[in-house]
């Protein structure tokens, strides 16, 4: 189950992810996702109330990120907690997305 | 039971979880709540109970997505063991014959492009745990397998 919220701040769309990205909720994600970077020019995906993500999630954010490679669109996945940032490494994600600290505004 | 006698001696048998899934991904909400439960019992980290759910999750999704469980009653059974070097961890599935520990890896070094998407989940399995065995037994696919309670590159201290 997540929650998805939206915003605009200094030129960012900014996709706010609360909950738990598994194999039930990844499409939510990977629809919030897509439709933002149709939308925007740059997209920061913020994960700070992200508790928990398994490949599915992974999936919808390799999704994304290609559709906004294919758009020339700003894509980047910010915030994320200890435990999440961990199974993003552990498959590699690091070296093909752009993973934040920070929010980037 | 006649004959049966208490385990109360042997803490690592009694510390365990035993329960089914059906064949429907509404059930990872209690597959996260079994899990959780569990890691309370045994005083097991945050970052055990993450992992644990995230094994369990991908082996589950596998059976329901691609081994022909879904819609079939109890078609996942889940076996959780506290014992001294970590939590040892059996999963058992009636999907069709399926070995994990032999299929293919995703290739975690190709560009965004060329990413593959499946096989991230049993990537990610084989990079959590250890010891994995699997046998097919009749209409069952068995798995056996550890999570080492320190964690390689995790940094995580072992409760004593």
């Amino acid at each position: 189950m997540i929650q998805l919220t939206e915003e605009t701040r200094a030129g960012w769309c900014i996709v706010g992810v609360r909950g738990r990205v598994d194999a039930e909720s990844a499409d939510e994600l990977e629809a919030a996702l897509r439709a933002a970077i149709g939308a925007n020019g740059k997209v920061a995906a913020n994960f700070a109330g992200v508790d928990y993500v398994s490949s599915a999630g992974l999936r919808a954010v390799i999704q994304a990120a290609r559709a906004a490679q294919g758009k020339s669109v700003e894509f980047t996945i910010c915030s994320m907690n200890a435990h999440v940032k961990k199974v993003f490494d552990m498959s590699g994600l690091h070296q093909i997305l752009h993973i934040q600290g920070e929010l980037p505004c | 039971m006649k004959g049966h006698r208490a385990l109360w001696h042997n803490q690592a048998i009694l510390r365990e979880a035993v329960f089914s899934l059906n064949g429907n991904l509404k059930e990872l909400g209690r597959l996260a709540a079994e899990v959780s439960r569990f890691c309370r019992e045994n005083a097991l980290t945050e970052d055990a109970e993450f992992q644990l759910n995230l094994v369990l999750e991908e082996l589950f999704v596998n059976t329901v997505r691609h081994g022909g469980c879904e819609g079939v009653e109890n078609s996942a059974r889940v076996r959780l063991r506290a014992v001294s070097d970590g939590v040892v961890v059996e999963f058992a599935d009636r999907g069709r014959p399926f070995d994990p520990t032999t299929a293919p890896a995703a290739d975690v070094n190709a560009p965004l492009a060329e990413r593959p998407i499946g096989g991230l989940g049993i990537h990610l399995v084989r990079e959590i745990m250890r010891d994995l065995r699997y046998e097919r037994a009749g209409e069952w696919n068995q798995l056996r397998m550890r999570r080492p309670l320190a964690h390689i590159d995790t940094g995580e201290q072992p409760i004593s």
